[in-house]
């Protein structure tokens, strides 16, 4: 197995499931896979997740503290097959600030980021269309 | 349902799985917006109560490619295995402080010291109670340090910082959990300043712009239970925060002075030498 297979199933495996979280950790699942290409490019995931269940058309912001010198990727997952979910970084002044996105595909969301300022950003994750009443998603993020 | 989502919630919660609930903005139509209004934030973000703090790697990234600071200057080496206060909270604070110690241990490659690091982390998290947590990471610390594997060393690091994190969390001492965080914290900075401080630059002054994490720890330290506010040591640490919240720039893209930057150093260096017992 090659080093990026096992860091990215150890990083999996310290923030293993259990059984109560299957929902968030499927969603886990799928965050990670879009992580993978990434990983093998250089950055770290950091082994924490953030997660939850929202409704369709409804966000969450979640303030987040980047540094200029690092560039960032944010993973969002959902299992829900039917699920149209997104990410957007802004910096404090509420300009987007993500210079890359991950294509839009079932399952994912993805947004890069490479800081021109060193201080605090908000994520907006959403729930953009689903066939469920609320949606199942997390989120993990790398560096490097 | 409501009951599974309760238990997830409260699970992750403890999982130092940083709660999200935040705010809720307007949705975005297809289009992304170039620009949102932050500025109705501020009332909505009163059940913002969490922000993400950053791993310390994140910052000793950035550090490393700044140059090539001399890290051994830094390194405070202490041949003495830590002695472990009688305190609860002084040995949270004490934790992430020698937790921090090990990145730069690392960064300094000495490996003798991170060995060392890794022993003394074990023997303040049993202090905690929660030694179990830490032993395998322990072991691939000083594993990793003969190796001289420093990525892997910085990884354990940080695996250690939030497995004895959770596990404070998870034995309902939450305050506990922030003090290890805000020791970390300190110590950081005062690594950071010393080192931006000997060759100034401005981006390296940046990355002291930190005040939504300022201000979260001012919040958590406000909201320590009474038994722990009364430790003369967490009362020095809130007013240490508070003394340097304003030096660290209030608006995003504020340059931060060397001036501020030797201000901040000396705040810090005073609060680590009321964490680290002076036998240590």
């Amino acid at each position: 197995m090659n080093r990026f297979a096992t860091t990215l199933l150890a990083a999996f495996a310290l923030i293993a499931p259990s059984h109560a979280y299957s929902s968030i950790d499927d969603a886990l699942s799928f965050a990670l896979e879009a992580a993978a290409p990434h990983v093998k490019q250089g950055f770290t995931v950091r082994e924490d997740y953030w997660g939850g269940d929202l409704p369709v058309k409804t966000t969450k912001a979640i303030v987040h503290q980047l540094f200029k010198g690092n560039e960032y990727w944010f993973w969002m997952g959902t299992d829900e097959k039917g699920a149209k979910i997104s990410i957007h970084v802004y910096d404090s002044e509420g300009n987007l600030a993500e210079v890359e996105t991950l294509p839009s595909k079932p399952h994912f969301a993805g947004a890069r980021v490479v800081p021109k300022k060193t201080g605090s950003y908000y994520l907006i994750v959403e729930i953009e269309k689903s066939p469920q009443e609320r949606t199942t998603w997390a989120l993990a993020y790398g560096f490097r | 349902m409501a009951a599974l989502w309760r238990s997830i919630a409260d699970s992750m919660r403890t999982l130092l799985i940083a709660t999200l609930a935040f705010a809720s903005v307007p949705t975005f139509a297809a289009e992304v917006p170039q620009k949102i209004d932050v500025s109705s934030f501020p009332k909505q973000a009163k059940v913002i109560d969490d922000v993400v703090v950053p791993v310390p790697s994140e910052v000793f990234n950035v550090l490393d490619k700044l140059g090539r600071p001399n890290w051994e200057d830094v390194l405070r080496s202490d041949k003495n295995p830590v002695k472990v206060p009688a305190d609860q909270a002084h040995i949270a604070l004490l934790l992430g402080t020698v937790i921090s110690e090990g990145f730069i241990a690392v960064e300094a490659e000495n490996s003798q010291e991170v060995k060392k690091i890794g022993g003394d982390v074990q023997k303040l998290a049993k202090a905690l109670g929660v030694e179990k947590q830490v032993v395998q990471h322990a072991k691939a610390i000083i594993a990793g340090a003969d190796k001289k594997d420093w990525n892997g060393v910085r990884r354990e690091l940080d695996n250690t910082l939030r497995d004895v994190k959770e596990a404070m969390t998870e034995l309902s001492n939450d305050a506990l959990s922030q003090l290890i965080s805000i020791g970390g914290w300190v110590r950081g900075t005062e690594a950071l300043t010393e080192v931006v401080g000997k060759t100034f630059s401005k981006d390296g002054a940046e990355l002291l712009h930190q005040p939504i994490l300022l201000d979260y720890f001012e919040r958590k330290l406000s909201a320590m239970p009474a038994k722990l506010k009364r430790s003369e040591l967490v009362t020095d640490v809130q007013k240490g925060v508070l003394e340097i919240r304003p030096l660290v720039g209030l608006e995003d893209g504020t340059q931060i002075s060397d001036k501020s930057v030797r201000e901040v150093n000396e705040v810090t260096k005073r609060l680590i030498k009321s964490i680290i017992p002076k036998s240590n």
